[in-house]
């Protein structure tokens, strides 16, 4: 709004916009400083992965003498990366499209009111924010059922988020509910009318609750830590610590194998961005 | 139940059953183990398939609170999660705050900002861990000669444990920033424009703004940030793990108990598989997590209630 009147009225408006100027600049320094903090690392990244390891060696700082591609092609095929993103794209999909489903149909009766007993559900998945590590009978029961090392075992470890219900049955408040009243007065039946009805109108929330839940599939280290012991398990996040474990030293290598995992998450972060930030921000808001 | 209008009988359990499988999972997965951790910390459970189970009472209590080194090396565990929690929630409170504000202000290509600080979030603890261990690679890294600059040396990571904790302190801050902002940024648009004008016309300078408008109004934001940012700090580790390892020195309550659940042989410290006692120190972060937060949580509700009505 206020553009207009400056760039017309430049003498007026020349007294007050003083201090704001002032304002801006100081703005401006202190959001450049602190982005230097968080692109630094990155710049880093990028520049070590071009390098190869005697440049590296001579001076870690410095651009690379010359474009070097090799690391890439090392990183991608040593790391054996093929296997271990395609291993977390499998997991990531299938734990994210199971539980979505399971969830919206436990978040909308709760939300509802369908079922007795809705306020103590709710309260169930409220408090897992609070709830000790579980991690210890969990490998028990695991161990027990014979899913130890198993993917399906692995997959089903992820068909749980508590804030995701949290977020859909809050979502779900905002649905009228004569849509209710009304389909059902039409002879619909309840998951028809879930299904094809109220499903399209929750798009946005479990777009959120999905894109939240993939992510933290996709960056999880301590599960399959624990759960996977065959190399040919393993997601792309353990894969990349073992890698590192190997090619420690081989900083060049090990920035362009970090480089290959970051990129895609990075584009797909742009893509998505509304999306995520709702995710990591509205179950916490409402919780 | 009298607002269903899915019909009657036999349909009227239609929504039970299909809300079974996700609560199922729920139950089998996080609610069921969480609370069979208190049962788990009173035996000698190992990790080992077939292996007895005995019950032995609270020996493992008894064992991680007061026996000789191991119950001191426990306490200064203790110590550290409690002062990594601290600096870590104050800081990243304070600066996502600031961060907000800055980039709440109608300015050209804050959004560009925005995205910056948040991006870290989603790249998750590998990722945000390898990047940095290079970006303080000690032999000639970039902090390493900005260091060599002013006549200074540093190990970081490596060096001494108080050093490397405060550098996982900083990283988690880093990564984590962007969530607190963008929690404060929601906050922030619910607060009517025209209190702000009204404050602007009563003659209110910028503090005075934020002391009497701001501040007051964002107070659900601030409890959400305060509370997630003490829970999530005191039970975060995974940053040690990509950073550091399980090194003496360094550890915190979290990775104790993944240490010595799960075995750990990185570094100077051998654990076993000691389940049961690893439950036990579950159950003792627990108590840690509820002694803090239910107090920070009942003393936010009674000052939002003070303030919001």
């Amino acid at each position: 709004m206020s553009t207009i009147t400056t760039t017309v009225e430049k003498p007026q408006s020349r007294a007050p916009a003083r201090p704001l100027r002032w304002g801006r600049i100081f703005s401006y320094i202190t959001l450049g400083l602190i982005a230097l903090i968080y692109l630094g690392p990155l710049l880093m990244l990028v520049n070590t992965s071009l390098k190869s390891m005697p440049d590296f060696m001579k001076s870690a700082t410095a651009l690379p003498s010359s474009l070097n591609l090799d690391n890439f092609v090392e990183a991608w095929e040593k790391a054996n990366f093929l296997r271990y993103l395609t291993n977390t794209l499998i997991y990531t999909v299938a734990a994210t499209v199971l539980y979505c489903i399971t969830a919206v149909f436990v978040a909308f009766p709760i939300s509802r009111g369908y079922v007795k007993g809705a306020g103590l559900l709710l309260t169930l998945y409220v408090i897992a924010l609070f709830l000790p590590v579980a991690l210890i009978p969990q490998f028990q029961m695991m161990l027990a059922l014979g899913l130890y090392n198993n993917p399906f075992g692995y997959v089903m470890l992820f068909l749980v988020n508590p804030i995701g219900i949290v977020i859909l049955v809050n979502y779900i408040k905002t649905l009228p509910i004569e849509l209710d009243e009304a389909a059902a007065m039409d002879g619909c039946g309840y998951f028809r009318f879930v299904t094809s009805i109220a499903l399209p109108l929750m798009q946005p929330a479990i777009a959120t609750v999905a894109v939240l839940h993939a992510i933290g599939i996709w960056n999880e280290l301590i599960l399959p830590t624990i759960y996977l012991t065959n190399k040919d398990y393993y997601p792309i996040t353990r894969g990349m610590i073992v890698f590192q474990g190997v090619y420690g030293s081989d900083w060049p290598t090990l920035a362009a194998a970090v480089l290959i995992m970051t990129l895609p998450m990075i584009v797909l972060f742009l893509a998505l961005q509304r999306y995520i930030v709702s995710g990591l921000t509205a179950g916490a808001v409402k919780g | 139940m009298n607002n269903y209008h899915f019909g009657r009988g036999r349909t009227r359990w239609t929504p039970y059953l299909l809300l079974l499988p996700g609560f199922f999972f729920y139950l089998l997965i996080m609610l069921g183990p969480a609370l069979a951790t208190s049962v788990y910390s009173f035996t000698d459970a190992s990790g080992i398939r077939g292996a007895a189970v005995h019950w032995i009472g609270m020996e493992n209590y008894r064992e991680f609170l007061f026996m000789g080194q191991a119950s001191r090396d426990n306490y200064a565990a203790l110590g550290r999660t409690l002062v990594f929690s601290f600096f870590v929630t104050s800081i990243q409170f304070t600066l996502g705050l600031g961060l907000a504000l800055l980039v709440n202000q109608k300015l050209r290509g804050v959004n560009i900002f925005r995205t910056i600080f948040f991006m870290p979030v989603i790249l998750g603890a590998v990722i945000q861990g390898l990047i940095w261990s290079l970006f303080l690679y000690p032999l000639g890294g970039p902090l390493a000669s900005l260091l060599d600059l002013f006549g200074m040396r540093s190990e970081f990571l490596g060096g001494q444990p108080n050093e490397a904790m405060a550098w996982v302190i900083f990283i988690q801050i880093w990564a984590n920033l962007g969530t607190t902002m963008m929690i404060f940024i929601a906050g922030l648009q619910t607060i009517p424009s025209d209190l702000y004008e009204g404050a602007k016309i009563d003659g209110a300078n910028a503090w005075q703004t934020f002391r009497n408008v701001t501040w007051p109004l964002l107070t659900p934001s601030v409890n959400t940030n305060l509370l997630l940012n003490i829970i999530g700090s005191l039970q975060a580790w995974q940053l040690f793990l990509v950073l550091i390892g399980y090194r003496n020195g360094t550890q915190v309550l979290g990775y104790l108990i993944f240490a010595q659940g799960f075995g750990q042989t990185s570094g100077s410290v051998t654990s076993a598989f000691r389940q049961g006692y690893a439950a036990a120190a579950s159950i003792i972060l627990f108590l840690l997590v509820l002694a803090i937060g239910i107090p920070v949580q009942y003393y936010l509700q009674q000052r939002e209630r003070r303030i919001l009505g």
